[in-house]
């Protein structure tokens, strides 16, 4: 501490320092030069509170950011946007985007995974603006069955093109197979020389005043596909999601196989087991990715040959319901 | 220079809880990330966390970061180094604590609002390093001879 009794090299004021007792600051003549600032007069009465400034500064912009947070502002930020979605913990996106074809081969389609419908007449090919064929998806973050469901659709279009923009997201804690860990399409992008793909994720899973917020809006032509395609005789449940509609070929009105395959499993474990055949992860994810990809091969012309001549999706497109 | 007692004894406690914890992460990532011991509430997932495309910067993990940085500041507060005459050490120590606190926001900014989670561990280390710079500031050289 400091010596009292000693005189200091240099005036308090001088060096910077506060006085070395309170007697002594009371005993300082006033300035000669202009009065001190308010900030300076804080200073020289409490040294303490204002070295603590910083510490304060660093406190408030934490609590701030909860108090963001918290209130669901800004939700999901950055990346997610409005979402309740977040970064991709690291390998997943790697190990959803090339799982190896001989591991697809040897899942096939296994009992169990839900074949598409096949739209009834003859409807032009869906289109996009591009006027590459569309697979156009209409799904919720809260809902388990598209939780599950994106798995198999990042597999299967992984084949086909490429994602940006991918993030983690998580069914709704309080519906059934709570919090499934999945993919979010929200505010990623796609693209394909061999088709284009339309994700709309229209609720998040994050729940104010008892219902899901509001994501993302459908088009007037997303509507009218859902309703003339999302009603019977393909589907019991009128509007139900997942949905998607596979060029006007084919129709997916719900999951494709269950999400209890998926229930308590991390996004890394989820994507561990996308290359091993035997789990009841790749035969869930793995095996309905065979059959999209079989669906999405009938609009792109069996474009690319590499993805739709191989053996097994030749054999998974014969089995298309007609 | 000369310091409370209580600077130094709580400097270093601090400093080798962060340099603790630090240590228990960076194990943890090398070892098995999910092996963690830390509640997954949803909120609170430190697995979520330590094993997000965040928890790496320029190919070196963060739990490294803060490993290195517990271990500078555990240097820079032994009893020994706060006595030591060279005047560049207290500014040096501001400044490792000063980054430590600005890395926190960074941090705490990226578990709220890109990865959606909060890892508990990593939270232990924010609070030591804030709890370091306040007392750092509280004990700047004024209060030496």
């Amino acid at each position: 501490m400091p010596n009292n009794k000693k005189r200091p090299a240099r005036p308090a004021a001088a060096s910077g320092r506060r006085p070395t007792n309170k007697s002594s600051a009371r005993r300082r003549p006033a300035p000669t030069a202009a009065p001190a600032t308010g900030l300076a007069r804080l200073n020289h009465e409490h040294p303490m509170l204002v070295r603590l400034v910083p510490v304060a500064l660093v406190v408030v912009i934490i609590v701030v950011m909860i108090v963001i947070k918290t209130s669901g502002s800004p939700k999901g930020g950055g990346s997610g946007g409005g979402s309740g979605s977040s970064a991709l913990p690291a390998g997943v996106l790697s190990a959803a985007t090339s799982v190896s074809p001989a591991t697809l081969a040897s899942v096939g389609v296994p009992k169990g995974i839900n074949p598409p419908s096949a739209v009834k007449g003859t409807p032009a090919l869906l289109k996009a603006s591009d006027g590459k064929p569309e697979v156009l998806y209409i799904g919720a973050e809260y809902c388990p069955f598209c939780a599950a469901e994106r798995w198999a659709m990042v597999v299967a279009l992984s084949r086909f093109g490429t994602f940006s923009g991918l993030t983690a997201t998580h069914s709704g804690t309080l519906d059934v197979f709570p919090g499934t860990q999945t993919f979010s399409f929200y505010k990623s992008t796609y693209s394909s020389p061999y088709l284009h793909f339309t994700p709309v994720e229209v609720k998040t899973n994050e729940v104010v005043g008892g219902a899901y917020t509001n994501l993302e809006s459908l088009t007037a032509a997303q509507s009218a596909l859902q309703g003339k395609y999302d009603v019977a005789p393909y589907t019991t449940q009128p509007g139900s999601i997942p949905f998607m509609d596979i060029g006007n070929r084919y129709l997916i009105n719900g999951a494709s196989y269950t999400p209890q395959v998926l229930q308590g499993l991390s996004m890394q474990a989820i994507a561990a087991d996308l290359n091993k055949p035997s789990t009841q992860v790749a035969l869930g994810v793995d095996g309905t990715a065979n059959m999209l990809t079989a669906s999405f091969c009938t609009i792109t012309g069996n474009r690319p040959a590499s993805v739709c001549g191989s053996p097994t999706i030749a054999a998974v497109a014969k089995s298309l319901p007609k | 220079m000369a310091v409370p007692r209580w600077v130094t004894v709580s400097t270093l406690a601090l400093s080798v809880v962060a340099f603790g914890i630090s240590a228990y992460l960076t194990y943890a990532h090398y070892a098995d990330p999910t092996s963690l011991a830390c509640p997954d509430t949803g909120t609170i997932n430190c697995t979520k966390v330590t094993t997000s495309s965040y928890a790496v910067i320029f190919g070196i993990p963060v739990a490294v970061f803060g490993l290195a940085w517990a271990a500078a500041v555990t240097a820079i507060n032994v009893p020994w180094a706060w006595r030591s005459a060279p005047r560049w050490v207290h500014p040096l120590r501001l400044a490792l604590v000063a980054g430590g606190a600005g890395m926190v926001l960074y941090l705490v900014y990226v578990e709220l609002f890109r990865i959606g989670a909060i890892c508990l561990w990593c939270t232990g280390v924010h609070v030591t390093a804030v709890a370091l710079f306040t007392v750092v500031l509280l004990s700047r050289p004024s209060e030496a001879e």
